[in-house]
């Protein structure tokens, strides 16, 4: 049964049909232009773009305040959504996006296929027990994405606020105050109120500074160039206890993603059943809050992490012209 | 020359090597709203804020004599960078990127160690076949692009024809960062100065090699 849940759990990360708000970088500079992309598909891969009208709350959330982004900035390139924005001041920033619902119809085996590719397991047994493996499906779904991002070197409370979509995660820590070898407690809300004993699977995609890299050509998904310089995830399934709250293990520097999926028999009318799907990510760094260059890819002088480019410059400016007068006085 | 004029041209030519090079959240907003230009734009912003191969290029410069040299010896090194860069992307190969900075740093290191005479000097013997050396730097300074490179979000349609763009815009900015630097150099050469010139600044370059070394390896162990 284990053996079967991990081959799920292992499916469901190369087939399933989440949505997720990335960045190229979760730690950002103050007031500078960065992008969020948003992925339809799976983590690694975006199957579509997203078109405006179907958003029904773009949002960031800093410094106490929670902004509705104006759609019109987002764009699409290669099925992936993009928003460009500029980041305000320093402190921990969450983004989030909620999709409308939409309908879908599916054959009974097709809605079957999907239960078990997106691991909605707790259906594929109630299916089983009642009988209903052979019925259709008119599915109305809807997503709620959210993402966590650090701006400049001051964490703030953000990280915490509830942005009021039908289902959400919140971390009961700042994940930007953590670095691994701590635990993160992250609370599902569903309706606001905690959700206990659901399946929720968490993701990781590790940097390849902490791993070898193992390329997306190894994925069902072939010649996938559209990741970050990381390794693959190692996905988990783990229900959240009585008080909706599940704990993710922070073991290395990397990026980390929860998502789950809350599906129920509908009594409404011309539907069989409603989902609501959640998504979030953060990264983990070393415990730095501030914005350096292991994150950036940027492992340049001018790191933040290093040595500050302009000492690099004068020193070696210095260094030269010592030298040349050195030189110059020997000969 | 004056002494003043000597530390104008110093002065110009040093911050063309030490300016930043890598993979920001603006190139990504850049390369996603910008088309395969845009691809050439961060290619060329990359080599010419690229102050590890802009050290090596000078080290190379340094060295040669004449016209046709420069263009013998920059055309070996353009192959090589443009074999891996484009190679290893496509491929989606790559390496940890403080390792390859790490060796990009010794190619600073070997090449001012070089002109010094450091081979006749401590193992005396020539040094290797230059073009030769060049060549298998260029390889692998066009590894350490490719991974730069790689870090990008870079999406999946026109994949190929972005790897070159980016390739393009690298050849640009290599030539555009290559002319103040050769033309300090060639100025220099006919001055009483250039001996002191030539030691201080090859001299930097095995300070700055061994620097930048020691740099990428500790933060590679260290996580920056």
């Amino acid at each position: 049964m284990k053996k079967l849940l991990l081959v799920i759990i292992a499916y469901c990360a190369l087939t399933s049909h989440d949505m997720f708000l990335k960045l190229s970088t979760y730690f950002l500079e103050p007031n500078k232009p960065a992008v969020i992309s948003l992925y339809n598909g799976t983590f690694e891969k975006s199957d579509n773009v997203i078109s405006r009208d179907r958003m029904a709350d773009v949002s960031l959330q800093g410094q106490g305040v929670r902004t509705a982004v104006d759609t019109s900035q987002w764009s699409g390139k290669d099925s992936i959504t993009l928003l460009n924005f500029t980041t305000g001041t320093a402190g921990t920033w969450v983004a989030g996006v909620s999709i409308k619902p939409r309908l879908i119809e599916m054959k009974a085996q097709a809605f079957n296929d999907y239960l078990v590719h997106d691991g909605v397991l707790e259906m594929l047994q109630w299916r089983k027990d009642n009988n209903a493996t052979e019925k259709d499906a008119i599915e109305q779904y809807a997503k709620h994405v959210k993402t966590i991002f650090q701006v400049g070197d001051k964490t703030s409370e953000d990280y915490k606020t509830i942005f009021g979509y039908p289902i959400e995660f919140i971390p009961l820590e700042n994940p930007y105050d953590l670095h691994p070898g701590h635990d993160l407690k992250v609370q599902l809300l569903w309706q606001g109120k905690p959700l206990p004993n659901h399946l929720v699977y968490i993701g990781k995609s590790v940097r390849d500074h902490d791993h070898s890299h193992d390329h997306a050509h190894d994925h069902a998904h072939t010649h996938d160039h559209n990741h970050e310089g990381h390794t693959h995830d190692n996905v988990n399934g783990l229900r959240t206890d009585s008080l909706g709250i599940v704990k993710v293990t922070i073991d290395q520097t990397g990026v980390y993603y929860l998502r789950t999926i809350h599906l129920i028999n509908s009594e409404k009318e011309g539907l069989t059943h409603e989902s609501n799907w959640a998504t979030l990510t953060f990264e983990v760094g070393d415990g730095h809050t501030h914005s350096h260059s292991h994150h950036t890819h940027d492992h340049s002088i001018d790191s933040e992490g290093g040595i500050p480019l302009y000492i690099f410059g004068i020193v070696s400016l210095i260094l030269v012209i010592g030298l040349y007068f050195w030189f110059n006085k020997k000969k | 020359m004056q002494l003043k004029t000597k530390i104008l041209l110093f002065v110009l030519i040093i911050p063309i090597v030490l300016l930043a090079h890598g993979v920001s959240p603006e190139d990504q907003a850049i390369l996603n709203n910008g088309g395969l230009i845009s691809y050439i734009l961060v290619g060329a912003k990359h080599m010419v804020t690229g102050y590890d191969h802009l050290l090596f290029l000078a080290g190379v410069i340094f060295y040669i004599k004449g016209f046709r040299d420069i263009i013998t010896f920059i055309t070996a090194f353009t192959i090589g960078h443009s074999i891996t860069l484009i190679g290893a992307t496509y491929l989606g190969i790559k390496a940890d990127e403080h390792l390859i900075d790490a060796v990009i740093a010794l190619s600073v290191l070997y090449k001012g160690f070089e002109n010094l005479g450091g081979f006749e000097k401590l193992f005396k013997s020539s040094s290797p076949n230059l073009l030769m050396m060049v060549f298998i730097f260029g390889l692998i300074h066009g590894f350490g692009l490719s991974t730069r490179l790689q870090s990008f979000d870079l999406g999946q349609n026109q994949f190929l024809a972005k790897i070159i763009c980016f390739n393009i815009g690298v050849e640009l900015g290599q030539i555009v960062a290559l002319i103040p630097i050769i033309f300090v150099i060639i100025k220099w050469q006919k001055m009483k100065s250039y001996d002191a010139f030539y030691k201080a600044v090859n001299t930097y370059l095995v300070i700055a090699g061994i620097g930048l070394f020691i740099f990428q390896i500790y933060s590679f162990f260290n996580g920056h």
